[in-house]
């Protein structure tokens, strides 16, 4: 098959997303591991078009009465008017923008200043005029979701590119910019930043705990925490072996906070075995062994594909723990998502947790950021180590308010990325193939483990071929489809969905893996040998 | 009362803020603090707002009060990210770049702190076991970051005696590099820092830093520069940070202070060096994910912030040169020690303790308002029992520098 082999480096994505930069050509180089596997390096150069545009500013000039009359100026603000949306020559293209005192043209994806003269400018522009009879020939509605992208030969093309690496590839929406924007701030080393203090606050209450902490990352909130468990010499920690700590974490535990670590094997469901866990409890007279410091447990676990634990075993995880008079930390960088999978509040998920560490960065959507939740004193302690690790920021309300907005507007839709999931899992379901396998009762959150033969098809393999667009399959679908996935192991391909993910990604993505499986179904036995 | 328009930006401080106010018609909000026709308003530590009466709040306390502007947010809003985990964010890339090379080095990496890339840099420098770094005993590295090269790396501290000028003896540096002993650590790094915040924002002599360099290459040891504020030395310098930091093996800078933007600094050094610390800095915890955001702040710094510093030294220079003329006064300063944006007060404890003083700064006492004409509140920081710092920046006006010198005059004149 003649294939053309599209791979999406970030930034081949970004400028159609995004607002614009300098214009010229970004050369995006090979995308390293992405991840276990990662997609396939390549070379692909993207075009930009064009800075950005904006009106002159008028100075203040002193008023003066004299003959040469000369003129007093103020600076204008001008705010967008909704009337504006309904004129002619604003039709199709106009928006508002992050601001309000700023527009957004759908067409060029780019912000502009509000005033209608700006915009009348920018519509008779031969630029806007070009990509506006390009991008769609017949007039509006524009079609959104999909990527202008340039390739080698400067060909250019429509795609849409289906992101479904992780859900820490979301981009901060025009209206958590706009939150961002407006936050009040403050210096938060010396504690005072209000909105950091707010969204602590708020966190803290949502897991019923006493308070809570601001931390740049995932890592860096469940370092902290076991770190601060684990506050004397010769601790030890008891962690699933295939939770996210214990394989994905760089080994920051031994590394940074000197503490060693027991592991406990992880059953299919994400759990583990509590009998097995008294086992591995040490005997503190024994000069041999260190001292059992902290119980980890993960919520939703990704690892086994984004299964939330089930609430009586985690009631009974922690009713163990007091009995045996130790502390348990639950890594809840997806807690969310797993409260809405169980239809049960977050809080009462960690009821029986010490601590809890929660990521605002992933399906939350926010750009950066994650919260470590304890008790006061623990918080304390909490802050001390976020200081000397390097994660005391400054006015960092402004990535704070992003959280704020995401726990407001878009935890509540969380439940739509699961039902995105489902769909996906579903359509690989829906072609019983034997190549590439799923199942459906895996998929509680808005993780997709998808299973290859390893015959046919692996795992790099498969996520090679979901990023490429083939011409049979561009005539067959009428669409040219890239979707992005991250091998996890030899077999295994995880899709996780997101709040970027819209319905029509959906949709275009379920069509492009019935397109892909059923091309491995119809595979001759010798293609079989050259492909793997 | 007048009609309140416009936004409302924290200036920093408890209750501190500040109002644009335009009495009909549009506002604009500027860099500088607005336009329009009406006054210029600073909410006072009770919170209230309104016309006149209400309190100047010069907040002095350290440059990483820096509030981002309207220009800075618009920036940071419209920059196109992506994860920078996976080393998609293009707004990163292309800070880490430009700073690589405003310094001259080839490559860099953006972290949340000026503390993580201090961290960092130690712990590549010190990979080894039992390795030393040689540091001044007033550094940053030293006295302000929790030990965490200790902590985290192992390393040990061998502390040299700084100069009131930030430098070190060279001598005592030689001795300090001990033969290879079963009973020494290992010397593995030297590290300055440059502007030297504790002796008061000094710029190291360039020719110093040249002798240093001479001095390692011989005894073989990488060399680290703390360049938390270097942009400030070369300003001070009239000298690019190129220059300055020619022979360092890597170099922190700090775009969160002076520079105004809300978070981040850049670890500078080699390519090789930089995708370790890359490394280190995600098992640290210092990974993050659409942080362009937070880079085209520090794009903008560069671009709008870097070139207005000398003001923040005018202002220093105005403050040092109005305390020096209260002849006799119990709180006395060097302006010629003061070559940036910081400037050290000294106490004379038997007459006003540094605590006492910073105390009467922030009140409002009885009768100022009338001997003043504004009821002004200033904030600095104690640093030990004969010492205040202040430091400017971007935030502090002429207006506020000004209200300031009165206030300074005026209580020091006040003391017995």
């Amino acid at each position: 098959m003649a294939a053309m082999l599209f791979v999406m480096v970030g930034g081949a994505v970004l400028p159609m997303l995004g607002s614009d930069i300098e214009g010229g050509s970004l050369s995006m180089g090979a995308l390293e591991d992405g991840g276990p596997g990662g997609a396939v390096p390549a070379q692909m150069t993207v075009s930009v078009e064009e800075g950005i545009e904006g009106g002159a500013e008028m100075e203040v000039v002193e008023m003066k009465h004299s003959p040469e009359k000369k003129r007093r100026v103020r600076i204008y603000s001008q705010k967008f008017r909704k009337e504006w949306l309904h004129l002619k020559e604003f039709q199709g293209w106009l928006t508002e923008g992050i601001t309000d005192d700023r527009a957004h043209c759908t067409v060029c994806d780019k912000e502009l200043l509000a005033g209608k003269s700006e915009l009348l400018k920018h519509s008779r522009g031969k630029k806007h005029r070009t990509r506006a009879a390009k991008s769609n020939p017949n007039p509006p509605p524009v079609q959104h979701g999909l990527s202008r992208v340039i390739d080698e030969d400067g060909m250019p093309h429509l795609l849409r590119i289906v992101d479904l690496r992780s859900d820490t590839v979301t981009q901060p929406s025009r209206e958590m910019k706009k939150a961002m924007m407006e936050a009040t701030l403050g210096d938060d080393v010396f504690s005072e930043d209000p909105t950091v203090k707010t969204l602590e606050d708020r966190v803290a209450q949502m897991l019923e705990k006493e308070a809570a902490l601001f931390v740049p990352s995932g890592t860096m909130a469940n370092l902290i925490c076991v770190m601060t468990h684990c506050w004397g010499r010769g601790s030890e920690v008891i962690v699933g072996d295939q939770s996210h700590l214990y394989l994905w974490a760089q080994g920051g535990m031994a590394q940074i906070g000197s503490v060693h670590h027991r592991t406990i094997k992880n059953l299919p469901d994400g759990t583990f075995s509590l009998n097995e866990v008294r086992g591995l409890v040490r005997d503190e007279h024994d000069p041999q062994s260190p001292l059992t410091s902290l119980i980890c447990v993960e919520n939703p676990h990704h690892n086994a594909g984004g299964k939330a634990i089930p609430l009586n075993w985690m009631d009974e995880l922690g009713a163990l723990c007091s009995e045996l008079g130790l502390p348990l930390h639950c890594d809840g960088a997806r807690l969310i998502n797993a409260s809405v999978a169980l239809g049960t509040s977050p809080a009462r998920i960690v009821q029986a947790c010490d601590s809890v560490s929660l990521c605002l960065n992933k399906g939350l959507g926010a750009p950066m950021g994650s919260l470590v939740i304890g008790t006061k004193e623990f918080i304390a302690k909490a802050k001390r180590l976020r200081k000397v690790l390097g994660g005391g920021l400054h006015q960092s309300g402004i990535v704070a308010a992003a959280g704020l907005w995401a726990l407001d507007h878009v935890a509540p839709r969380l439940s739509w990325d699961h039902t995105h999931a489902r769909a996906l899992a579903q359509s690989v379901c829906e072609e019983h193939s034997s190549a590439v396998t799923v199942d459906l009762k895996d998929v509680h959150t808005n993780v997709v483990l998808l299973h290859c033969d390893n015959i046919r098809v692996n795992a790099k393999k498969l996520c090679q071929r979901l990023a490429s667009v083939t011409d049979e399959e561009s005539d067959e679908l009428s669409e040219q489809i890239v979707v992005m996935a991250l091998a996890i192991s030899d077999t295994t391909v995880r899709l996780v969905t997101h709040c970027d993910i819209r319905k029509e990604d959906v949709r275009s993505a379920t069509r492009k893996l019935k397109y892909v499986i059923h091309e491995y179904d119809n595979m001759m036995y010798l293609e079989y040998k050259i492909s793997v | 009362m007048a009609d309140l328009a416009g936004e409302t930006m924290n200036g920093g401080g408890g209750g501190g803020g500040e109002i644009k106010v335009g009495v009909g018609g549009k506002t604009r909000v500027g860099e500088e603090g607005g336009v329009g026709v009406g006054a210029k308003i600073r909410v006072g530590e009770e919170g209230r707002v309104g016309v006149g009466g209400k309190t100047r709040v010069v907040d002095l306390r350290s440059d990483t009060l820096t509030y981002p502007s309207l220009g800075m947010k618009t920036a940071m809003m419209e920059a196109i990210l992506g994860d920078d985990v996976l080393g998609e964010d293009p707004t990163v890339n292309a800070l880490q770049e430009r700073v690589a090379r405003l310094l001259g080095k080839e490559s860099a990496a953006f972290l949340p702190s000026g503390t993580m890339c201090n961290l960092i840099a130690v712990l590549l420098h010190c990979d080894r076991r039992g390795g030393e770094v040689l540091v001044g005993d007033n550094c940053h590295i030293y006295r302000w970051e929790q030990g965490g090269i200790a902590q985290f790396g192992g390393v040990h501290s061998k502390s040299l005696k700084t100069h009131p000028d930030g430098t070190f003896s060279l001598t005592e540096l030689r001795q300090a590099v001990r033969a290879d002993n079963i009973h020494f650590p290992r010397p593995s790094l030297v590290c300055v820092e440059n502007t030297h915040n504790m002796e008061g924002g000094k710029v190291l002599p360039l020719s110093w830093l040249d002798e240093l360099s001479v001095t390692c290459r011989e005894l073989g040891l990488p060399l680290h520069m703390d360049g938390a504020r270097l942009l400030n030395a070369s300003v001070s310098l009239g000298v690019s940070p190129e220059r300055i930091v020619r022979d360092f093996d890597s170099v922190t800078i700090c775009l969160s202070k002076g520079l105004g933007a809300p978070v981040g600094s850049v670890l500078v050094s080699s390519a090789a060096f930089i995708e370790r610390a890359k490394r280190l800095r995600k098992g640290l915890g210092g990974g993050m994910r659409q942080s362009g955001v937070l880079a085209a702040a520090g794009l903008y710094a560069l671009q709008h912030i870097y070139p207005r510093l000398s003001e923040d030294h005018k202002h220093v220079q105005i403050i040092a040169k109005a305390v020096n003329e209260c002849v006799g006064g119990a709180v006395t300063c060097d302006p010629s020690g003061a070559h940036t944006n910081i400037l050290m007060l000294t106490c004379d404890p038997a007459r006003i303790t540094p605590a006492q003083f910073c105390t009467r700064m922030e009140k409002v006492g009885e009768g100022e308002e009338a001997a003043l004409g504004e009821r002004v509140s200033c904030r600095l920081i104690s640093i030990n029992d004969t010492t205040v710092r202040l430091v400017t920046y971007k935030d502090i006006s002429l207006d506020d520098v000004e209200a300031l010198v009165k206030k300074l005059v005026y209580v020091i004149k006040g003391i017995a």
